[in-house]
């Protein structure tokens, strides 16, 4: 059984459907990419597991249906949606933003150790600890998304284009932290992005959805080795 | 000079009261982005429960938290019954609901308790003391001191413990807080239930001055508005800074300026709130609107 399974699920907007039956695994511990174009349905896909939008069909997260559950409870139980915008509380500082993700949690001294992982993954949050969440740059206030979502500590997290707007120097330190973060803490992760290469570079598994159905799906090595795929869906 | 500093202290007595009101005011503000016009009367259907608690011969100190923790389960109930339901109306339509809470609770309070005005005890005697030479009631200073400690609980919950986090995070980013886990729509009712139990503190504090009788609130929410105009009405310091400012510049206006005297205080806490939405329509402490459009 896979950690999280969509099947055949439909959403959208009050009239406007966007996905028209989308099925798709992410392993325990695996990295998934969903790849495809603007108005694919990629972000509506995350949504419609944390229960942002209404939706048909199945959502499975370790063999529980999640239907009709409020995002809160979704959320308690072990996803760690870091949204399109990033979903930074600008009104709060970092280090509050950082507390709202550890605010659930019990284990006190486990807690302290995420904060120091975190402060050793992105070192720039302790310096700014104090200071306003707006005063960061898009970059930062990447990390500070991470960070926050690694310490809900999640057994899944949704990542919705992580490179959306930052320097690829930047891109590339924060994708080498996601893996470092799946592979230390086996957190299971499902990565929207338009950066294609990138994404497939970390995943083991793709889907390229296509007007809200999956085009095409594989293993990521297989994709990026196939040139028709990378030139119909991935455009590099 | 001496009468000067009495003034202004009894201006920082009822800036206090005005405070606390203005508090409540804002709380709710920033929790869904709406004016609470029955929070006068909330305070005054409050004031009432703690003259029955204390007129059945409860102690005034008992009687104060009981009252305090009846006003946060009352604001609870009613963010839960009444507000709920339309949460997602548009604001025109909320205000106009609160416009009707404040006619029902008005209502409901003469029905119980009539309309005839009734003393109110004070904690405090009304006793002066000599502080190198202006007289100064402890009525006064027991309103101060009562009024700043009430503010300084809200102040630290809100900022200092993990509650407070998340009433903030509630109100500031709903969206993103949902995807954090905060119960967001539990965190409006205790939004509601924190109002009210501040805004009763208001009540309790001004009825043994003015009497207390149904429509008591009605000129002090009027101040309240002034103070948190005047604040920002988003911020929750500048409604106490706007709540002391407004207190003492009526306090003095009635006392020096011979034609406003006790009759037309109320029109100043009015020409504060215009001045204010003229001059500097962000309040003292709020940040300028800066909206996309």
């Amino acid at each position: 059984m896979a950690l999280l399974e969509l099947e055949e699920v439909r959403a959208g907007y009050g009239p406007t459907s966007v996905l028209h039956g989308i099925s798709l695994e992410v392993p325990d511990g695996g990295v998934v990419s969903l790849l495809g174009a603007n108005g694919a349905g990629k972000t509506t896909t995350l949504r419609a597991i944390t229960g942002g939008v209404r939706w048909t069909g199945d959502i499975r997260f370790r063999g529980r249906s999640l239907r009709r559950m409020a995002t809160e409870e979704i959320v308690r139980r072990g996803i760690a949606h870091v949204p399109e915008g990033r979903g930074i509380c600008t009104e709060l500082t970092v280090d509050e933003n950082l507390r709202l993700g550890s605010h659930l949690r019990r284990d006190a001294p486990e807690v302290k150790k995420d904060y120091d992982r975190v402060f050793e993954y992105f070192p720039v949050l302790k310096q700014r600890r104090r200071l306003s969440a707006s005063t960061l740059s898009g970059g930062e206030q990447q990390m500070l998304a991470l960070a926050r979502a690694f310490l809900m500590r999640p057994t899944l997290m949704l990542l919705d284009e992580p490179s959306l707007g930052l320097a690829p120097i930047i891109v590339r330190s924060i994708f080498e932290i996601i893996r470092s973060i799946n592979e230390t803490s086996q957190v299971a992760v499902l990565l929207v992005e338009q950066n294609a290469r990138i994404a497939l570079d970390l995943s083991m598994t793709a889907y390229v959805l296509e007007v809200g159905r999956v085009a095409v799906h594989g293993a990521a090595a297989e994709l990026r080795g196939d040139d028709s795929v990378r030139r119909s869906y991935l455009g590099y | 000079m001496q009468e000067f500093l009495q003034q202004l202290v009894g201006g920082l007595a009822i800036g206090g009261i005005f405070a606390s009101l203005a508090l409540a005011l804002v709380l709710i503000y920033n929790a869904m982005g709406l004016v609470n016009f029955a929070q006068g009367e909330m305070a005054m259907l409050a004031t009432f429960v703690a003259y029955a608690l204390i007129n059945r011969g409860m102690s005034y100190w008992i009687a104060l938290p009981v009252t305090l923790v009846l006003a946060f389960g009352g604001g609870i109930v009613i963010q839960r019954v009444v507000i709920r339901p339309v949460e997602k109306a548009p604001i025109l339509t909320l205000v106009i609901i609160t416009l009707g809470l404040a006619t029902l609770l008005n209502g409901l309070a003469g029905f119980i308790f009539g309309y005839v005005p009734r003393s109110f005890p004070s904690a405090f005697s009304a006793q002066t003391i000599d502080l190198l030479g202006v007289f100064i009631s402890y009525r006064d200073l027991g309103v101060i001191g009562v009024s700043g400690l009430v503010l300084l609980a809200v102040y630290l919950l809100l900022q200092h413990t993990t509650v407070g986090l998340t009433l903030r995070a509630a109100a500031h980013h709903p969206e993103a807080s949902r995807l954090l886990g905060v119960q967001v729509s539990w965190m409006l009712a205790l939004g509601w239930g924190l109002a009210a139990a501040v805004g009763a503190v208001s009540g309790i504090m001004v009825a043994p001055i003015l009497l207390l009788e149904p429509n008591m609130m009605q000129s002090i929410i009027i101040y309240a508005f002034a103070a948190a105009v005047l604040g920002g009405i988003e911020s929750p310091i500048g409604a106490v800074v706007g709540g002391l400012i407004v207190g003492v510049t009526v306090n003095l206006a009635g006392a020096y300026l011979p034609f406003v005297g006790g009759d037309l205080q109320l029109a100043v806490g009015l020409a504060i709130i215009i001045v204010v939405l003229i001059i500097r329509p962000n309040g003292l402490f709020g940040r300028a609107a800066a909206r996309r459009v």
